[in-house]
């Protein structure tokens, strides 16, 4: 029996489409696991820890970032709880004083400017308002990376967190008056 | 089409090839703040540096420093990338050139000498070389002159300045100091070749290459007001100026003093002449070094290779490891013996002594090395700053004043330590340290206060006022023979050396800004010559060329440059420049 | 894109040079160097394909000995603040002057490098990365983090150290304030000078030292007969040295301006 040439073409046209918003992703992104499996519900619940106290400011404004690994060893030089997570971490971070080689998701190319006690005491912005409530997951989301570009998938946003890429920025400043000149944000 | 797929593609490959692995990216982490002192000259100036972590990524002075001003020169500015050099020096042969120190020092005659050439006298460092030459059978310890007989210079308190041929505005003394007092003095330059200090000056000299002397004679005659080697006439005859321009010369140091008069180290009668100006005391005094452990001084004298016989020299260590003047080689390779002679350089690359040594030591490059400087030549007091470390040394570097002291049987570490404690013991001067700009005098800190401070950027300064004796200037051990004049015949150029004193370290590779993508200053291996002459030599811009002189030939590029004089090359006074001619040499230059 | 800022007065930042100081050391070129990642040159660098966002000349007067006067002029970009040449050009939007600071910012992430913008600026003040930069081996370790590092094929230019001006503005952002204290914030070429020739500040502030230098009689800027309103001032005793500002009469014997 002979397939109508319409019917190819819509299989076709939907293999293509399929192909491509569901299967490219797994094509062009690739999942790495981060070092440690760490949970930011059991530090902000247990350990009764807030965003600033880990990802902290120093004294002329930069932002610390990710924390490096004497703040982690200040109270897990031993065991605190019974998760195999934490275990594996003190043998494999702790004892060898190795850092971890954290994924960062935020992470922008070198000539972005972005000053977070900028946007935190002047502009009054809490975490959560571009990190999503990162504090009540229990696991760090899977880091998938563009394979060309080296770029996290979730500048692009996810259901949590807002966008990370300049439209994103330029859309709340627009939205705040506060667009001036590139130079502001670039380096 | 209707998917993300293609045009994620295009936008990814986009983005990849912003950051494709050619472009380096800075490392990122916390920004510190560290203190040192400059190792890059005698001038030593005071360093504050950015760090990335532990990584200095820049370098810039301390404003508050009652020297240098926070000033610092394009060298000390990069210094910061050098031990990242290309050419640095990593690895030597240190136990063989140990061995063959140690032979020689057994086998040595009676008549020989065991020496250390040491390239910037007056340091701590210095002192261990001198113990170590006491310490061994037949040791001397060898400096090159001091110029002014050792004296040092007080700028702010003079008026008139004349300067004969010292590049006073380009690198001597300390670039901040020089430049604050500079509104303070009238700069007069006799020089023959327009350097970057004569365009400066208040007024430019041209007197004929190599008639410096002629022209501090002349001086000395007008100012003592009696008969000398020089008649007036005779020194303007021999320097090209005119008798009323010398005169002229003469009143103004006489009466627009205090005056003072800078010349080289190969220009004693300048000695004289600054007691006629009255710039002794005032301008020109003797200063003394910062005060050693007693235990020290039982230590060789300083003294210049002319004291050294012919062929007497077995050993010779030489300590190029912070820049210095360099001495030609051909003043050098007479005074070793005949059969065997053992040299050894410890410096920072290949390109000074490293060119003549049998053994080539590493030494360990600022910022990573420690020692420290005395006090510059236009402190009127003395000083002791130490050159903190801002990165660990690299493996395998070899310490000049441990392996000497070791040759000599000696154990030095802790000199630094030991000097900084008689200087506590003194009881003079102040500590001003540079992370908060205060000056504590000495009296109310305890030694291991002093010792921290100093060693996390501080500088010593001794009380002002007591000037020291005047230093016994011996010339004939200093100067020796003067050298013999240059036949003109096939050699129809002049030389004109420009550059740092002490090329022979390192520079960044960041100079070529200077050098390379302008025109500010020559760089290594080029030489400038007025377009006519270039013509006349048959070469044009670019050209690979040799020059020529009485004592052997050199590989150059040409550089055209109309503002260098007809008849005249100018070269950067590199190490392997300097070993075929000196100041005023006749050459050729001709393509290759 | 250009937003009234509501927060801050708006600042014209400048420069004034007295060109009777500078001794044509060169701190400023490689302290401008250092802190702006520029990297050393290829080997195919001279002086008309090298990167130097500040560059010192050598100009004298025209005479010989005994007359012959000389006198160093460092030429970074001239911040041109009216009818700005490189911003009319630029096809890509790469280059715009900063409504509240008055600084002309380069942005070389967008730039596609067809160097109009080169041709356009009459004080050959822009350059171009002919190569990728390569520094040698190990010494990327001193880059400087608040600038990024350029590809080859797009045009750079002196944005009087704005890396400078983010982290004075972080620090007033820690203390909580909208403004930077004065003085906090200087290029890396003020800092450098020896001779301190530079000063720099922000022109409409009465108050600021390089307002009133701007205004001395002995100030001069350089081709001011173009009109393009350039906010580094120069200044001299020397009548000679303030004509240097004129446009050559043409034709020269030799061109002397290069780039």
């Amino acid at each position: 029996m002979r397939i109508p040439g319409y019917l190819v073409f819509c299989g076709g046209a939907l293999a293509a489409l399929g192909a491509g918003w569901a299967g490219f992703p797994h094509v062009i992104y690739e999942t790495r696991p981060q070092p440690v499996d760490f949970s930011h519900k059991v530090h902000a619940e247990k350990a009764g820890a807030k965003c600033e106290d880990c990802h902290s400011f120093r004294d002329d404004g930069t932002f610390a970032g990710v924390p490096a690994l004497d703040k982690c060893s200040g109270c897990h030089a031993a065991p605190m709880g019974t998760t195999q997570a934490e275990k594996n971490f003190i043998d494999g971070y702790v004892t060898p004083n190795r850092e971890p080689q954290w994924l960062v998701y935020a992470r922008q190319p070198e000539n972005v400017y972005f000053s977070h006690i900028t946007h935190v005491k002047l502009g009054g912005l809490k975490c959560e308002a571009c990190h999503g409530d990162e504090g009540a997951t229990d696991k760090l989301r899977p880091y998938q990376q563009d394979r060309i570009s080296g770029y996290s998938r979730d500048i692009w946003g996810t259901k949590a967190a807002k966008g990370m890429k300049m439209d994103d920025c330029v859309d709340c400043h627009r939205q705040h008056g506060l667009e001036h000149s590139c130079l502001d944000c670039h380096k | 089409m209707f998917t993300p797929a293609p045009w994620r593609l295009i936008t990814d490959t986009a983005l990849w090839s912003e950051n494709w692995p050619g472009i380096p990216r800075p490392a990122r982490g916390e920004i510190k703040t560290r203190y040192t002192n400059c190792a890059l000259c005698p001038a030593g100036c005071a360093v504050r540096a950015r760090l990335v972590g532990e990584q200095p990524v820049a370098l810039m002075g301390v404003p508050a420093h009652p020297l240098s001003f926070g000033a610092l020169c394009p060298f000390g500015l990069t210094g910061h990338q050098l031990p990242y050099h290309p050419e640095r020096l990593k690895q030597g042969p240190a136990h063989e050139a140990a061995e063959a120190v140690a032979n020689a020092i057994a086998q040595c005659g009676p008549n020989e000498r065991i020496a250390v050439l040491d390239l910037r006298p007056g340091r701590t460092a210095s002192w261990t070389y001198r113990r170590a030459m006491a310490a061994v059978k037949n040791g001397v310890y060898l400096t090159a002159p001091p110029p002014l007989g050792g004296a040092s210079v007080n700028l702010s308190a003079a008026r008139t300045v004349l300067s004969i041929g010292v590049p006073v505005l380009e690198g001597w003394g300390t670039p901040g100091n020089v430049l604050a007092a500079r509104a303070g003095f009238r700069l007069i330059q006799a020089e023959p070749f327009e350097s970057r200090t004569a365009a400066l000056a208040d007024l430019w000299l041209r007197i004929k290459p190599g008639s410096g002397r002629a022209l501090a004679l002349g001086l000395t005659a007008l100012l003592e007001g009696k008969a000398g080697p020089l008649t007036p006439a005779q020194a303007a005859a021999e320097t090209g100026l005119s008798e009323n321009q010398i005169t002229d010369l003469a009143r103004d140091l006489a009466h627009n003093g205090p005056a003072l008069v800078l010349a080289g180290d190969d220009l004693p009668e300048a000695v004289p002449l600054n007691r006629l100006t009255g710039a002794w005391g005032e301008s020109l005094i003797a200063r003394a070094e910062a005060p050693v452990p007693e235990s020290w001084k039982k230590a060789a004298p300083p003294t210049g290779f002319a004291s050294v016989p012919d062929g007497s020299i077995r050993a010779l260590i030489i300590d190029e490891s912070v820049p210095g003047d360099y001495i030609p080689w051909n003043v050098i390779a007479p005074k070793l013996v005949p059969d065997n002679p053992v040299v050894v350089a410890i410096a920072w690359s290949r390109n000074g002594y490293g060119r003549h040594a049998q053994f080539t030591l590493p030494a360990a490059v600022y910022p990573e090395m420690t020692g420290d400087a005395p006090a510059a030549i236009d402190s009127p007091a003395a000083a002791f700053r130490i050159f903190t470390p801002l990165v660990p040394a690299t493996a395998g570097m070899v310490d000049p004043a441990g392996f000497i002291a070791s040759a000599a049987g000696m154990n030095a570490s802790a000199a630094l330590r030991e000097r900084a404690d008689a200087i506590h013991k003194a009881g003079r001067g102040t500590l001003f340290t540079y992370a908060d700009a205060k000056s504590t005098p000495v009296k109310e800190l305890k030694p291991e206060d002093f010792w921290k401070a100093l060693n996390q950027g501080g500088c010593w300064m001794d009380a002002p006022g007591k000037p020291a004796a005047p230093v016994k200037y011996d010339e004939a051990a200093w100067q020796g023979k003067p050298p013999a004049p240059q036949e003109a015949s096939d050699l129809p150029l002049v030389v004109a050396l420009t550059g740092m004193p002490g090329a022979a370290g390192l520079v960044s590779p960041l100079m070529s800004k200077l050098y390379q993508e302008s025109n500010l200053r020559l760089g290594r291996n080029r030489a400038a010559l007025n377009p006519a002459s270039a013509a006349a030599c048959g070469v044009g811009e670019g050209s690979r060329a040799v020059l020529q002189t009485l004592l052997g030939r050199r590989p150059i590029q040409v550089t055209l440059s109309a503002s260098t004089p007809p008849g005249v090359v100018e070269v950067e006074a590199s190490p392997d420049i300097l070993d075929i001619c000196g100041a005023f040499s006749r050459a050729r230059v001709a393509q290759s | 894109m250009i937003a009234a800022n509501r927060n801050n007065k708006a600042k014209r930042y400048g420069m004034t040079i007295d060109v009777d100081r500078c001794t044509g050391c060169g701190a400023c070129m490689v302290a401008c160097a250092v802190e702006n990642n520029v990297p050393p040159a290829h080997e195919g660098a001279t002086e008309r394909k090298g990167i130097t966002w500040i560059r010192v000349f050598k100009v004298d007067n025209g005479e010989d000995y005994p007359g012959k006067r000389t006198v160093f002029v460092p030429v970074l970009c001239q911040q041109c603040g009216e009818d700005t040449p490189c911003v009319h050009v630029c096809p890509q939007q790469a280059v715009e002057v900063d409504p509240a600071t008055g600084i002309v910012g380069q942005m070389p992430e967008r730039c596609l490098g067809c160097r109009y913008c080169m041709a356009a600026c009459p004080y050959h003040a822009r350059y171009f990365n002919w190569w990728d930069p390569q520094w040698p081996a190990g010494m990327e370790k001193t880059l400087n983090p608040d600038v990024a590092p350029r590809m080859r094929g797009v045009v750079e230019k002196c944005n009087f150290c704005h890396g400078r001006w983010h982290a004075a503005k972080q620090r007033a952002a820690a203390a909580g304030k909208q403004e930077i204290e004065a003085g906090s914030y200087v290029p890396a070429c003020v800092e450098a000078c020896p001779a301190e020739a530079i000063h720099f500040g922000d022109l409409s502030d009465p108050a600021a030292d390089v307002a009133r230098r701007a205004k001395d009689p002995a100030s001069f800027r350089l081709l001011e007969k173009l009109h393009t309103e350039p906010k580094i001032y120069y200044s001299s005793q020397r009548d000679w040295v303030r004509r240097i500002g004129d446009p050559p009469k043409p034709p020269m014997g030799e061109e002397n301006l290069r780039g």
